[in-house]
């Protein structure tokens, strides 16, 4: 018995976190196949010494650096993960969360900010948290907390005798992406410029797909930035490689909408040709924030 | 003689009274040996919500909002203690982010005290040159070229612009009340140029030009009464002229003693021994 009120507890709750993502990533109540599915479990996935990621909810990867006078964490997924981020950082160590980064100011990796803000210190660039203020994202929920130290250019941490550097390197996903660096471990948190999908250019916010390979060729030509290992904004941890790859492969789709803009074809065209090669689904937000902004931008 | 006796015996006890009463009444001592000063700072209003704590070391600048105080510099370590009643004097909000204008012990003396309980900012260099001067109260968090504060609902901005009186002086900018805590980029006792912390006479001009561009009425400098932007306009001037007399009287084949003279002749921020004393530094450095 107490079994099956547990097992109907826990579909309860899938249910209703289920709910939960698509009501966030769908105002219009357009449910896109992806997000309707229940939230993988989290996982805990150690990088190096002192240095984990917290992988699930269908958001951001989450980064926790290990310090003996606290943790720093990059992102904090969406405030419903909040719970689910402190237990997987008490896994690891009994030190307090003392400093978020934030790489950007998209809810499902600042959306904890509304839970974290009044434990931890949280820091991101000056336009993310301007893109919170002035509600830039479309689905995002109305209860943002943007964090109150930003930076424009670059702010470094120093902790129990640790140091994480945020710099910014120019626009791309947003006008305010971040990256975060633990120089100690050549580790690289790369936000959403650099995922398992495509490019996903939030206009609205920013962002340019133009931009968006000069700012990583910034990151791979900063001499200051010594690293090997590169932690996604979604998607497995890997290697500085394959963020060049990554790179690379968005220039190609770059110039493959260049090349079908010049052509003459129309947006629906062009629509037509992502979801035919790079599985933009019709309703998703490659569609809503991307494309209208590719057509004005790669004429 | 026996009254010489009790003269010499009450004179005796009074001198041992004397030194009793002189040596359990002195100042504490310091940690290192030194007396510990007292602490001799007023605080004044200068706006809605700002007010600046002048008297030891540098210019305290404090900005109360409803979900604490921010607070620029914070003098010597011996003036902790009155900086926190003096804000308590204003207001029941905590000091939550301390702002250092740069890293020279007169402005940064009470970090130690505020570390556990607020967030130091500071810019990179700043922060670099306390641990090469191992200074005690080194901060955790730094920034490059703009960190900005919100805190209930009011802006801070904290920016650098160059090199002056050291290579990582920050200005601290309030927009809404169009007022500029300008650190010792500003301060009534230079030019002082700390070359030993990367200081620079010759980019000083061109540092505060950048600090101009902001939009503000009043200035509180580091050290000095609170001022209207003319007078940052007019150190500008000066900062922009010292390294240009100096390149032309040195091409002159001028000497020392010879500009030692125009600075005196000059006056004002000039003549100031924190300037004329440190000719033979500035000399060569505009000489490269």
């Amino acid at each position: 018995m107490k079994r099956t009120i547990l097992v109907r507890l826990f579909a309860g709750f899938l249910a209703l976190g289920g709910a939960w993502v698509a009501y966030t990533q769908n105002p219009q109540g357009k449910q896109a196949p992806a997000q309707t599915k229940a939230p993988a479990p989290f996982n805990l996935i150690k990088v190096a010494d002192d240095l984990y990621v917290i992988d699930g909810g269908q958001a951001g990867n989450v980064a926790i650096y290990i310090t003996n006078e606290g943790v720093i964490m990059v992102d904090d997924k969406f405030e419903q993960h909040f719970d689910e981020i402190m237990a997987n950082v008490k896994k690891v160590t009994n030190q307090p969360v003392k400093y978020i980064l934030s790489t950007h100011y998209h809810a499902d990796h600042s959306g904890g900010n509304t839970r974290w803000s009044s434990i931890a210190e949280i820091i991101s660039t000056r336009n993310a948290h301007d893109g919170i203020v002035q509600h830039k994202q479309s689905n995002a929920p109305d209860n943002m907390v943007p964090a109150r130290v930003t930076f424009t250019q670059e702010t470094d941490l120093f902790l129990g005798g640790k140091e994480v550097r945020a710099k910014y390197y120019g626009r791309g996903h947003t006008n305010g992406d971040a990256f975060v660096y633990f120089p100690a471990l050549k580790v690289l948190h790369t936000g959403d410029m650099f995922t398992s999908a495509t490019p996903l250019i939030d206009y609205p916010g920013g962002g340019s797909l133009v931009e968006w390979t000069k700012t990583l060729d910034s990151v791979m030509g900063d001499k200051s930035l010594d690293f090997d290992t590169v932690i996604p904004g979604h998607g497995p941890v890997s290697k500085k490689a394959d963020l060049l790859t990554y790179r690379n492969n968005a220039e190609k789709m770059r110039t493959r909408v260049q090349t079908l803009i010049r052509q003459g074809k129309n947006q629906d065209d062009v629509a037509k040709v992502m979801t035919a090669e790079y599985k933009w689904q019709p309703d998703s937000l490659n569609m809503q924030w991307s494309l209208p902004g590719m057509m004005t931008e790669l004429k | 003689m026996r009254r010489t006796l009790l003269v010499r015996l009450s004179a005796v006890a009074i001198a041992l009274g004397c030194a009793w009463i002189a040596y359990t009444q002195a100042p504490p001592q310091g940690k290192d040996g030194k007396q510990a000063k007292q602490a001799n700072n007023t605080i004044s209003k200068v706006a809605d919500d700002l007010y600046a704590i002048i008297g030891d070391g540098g210019n305290s600048t404090v900005y109360v909002t409803n979900e604490g105080v921010i607070l620029v510099d914070d003098k010597y370590e011996y003036d902790g203690q009155d900086i926190v009643d003096k804000v308590k004097s204003v207001t029941n909000q905590p000091i939550k982010y301390v702002l250092n204008t740069h890293l020279h012990g007169d402005h940064t003396g009470s970090n130690e005290r505020f570390l556990p309980t607020a967030e130091i900012i500071a810019t990179k260099n700043a922060r670099d040159n306390m641990v090469k001067n191992k200074a005690a109260g080194v901060m955790r968090v730094v920034f490059t070229d703009e960190t900005d504060i919100f805190l209930g609902g009011k802006e801070v901005r904290m920016k650098w612009y160059g090199r002056g009186h050291t290579n990582g002086d920050a200005v601290v900018y309030f927009p809404a009340l169009r007022i500029l805590a300008s650190g010792d980029i500003g301060a009534n006792n230079g030019p002082n140029v700390d070359y030993a912390n990367g200081g620079s006479m010759k980019e000083w001009g061109a540092t505060l030009d950048g600090v101009l561009k902001l939009d503000f009425d009043t200035v509180i400098p580091g050290h000095g009464p609170v001022s209207k932007r003319q007078y940052l306009i007019d150190y500008r001037d000066v900062a922009t002229k010292i390294p240009a007399t100096v390149t032309s009287m040195v091409r002159e084949g001028k000497g020392k003693d010879d500009i030692a003279k125009v600075f005196t002749t000059n006056g004002g921020l000039w003549a100031n021994p924190n300037v004329v004393n440190k000719l033979d530094q500035i000399m060569a450095e505009l000489k490269n």
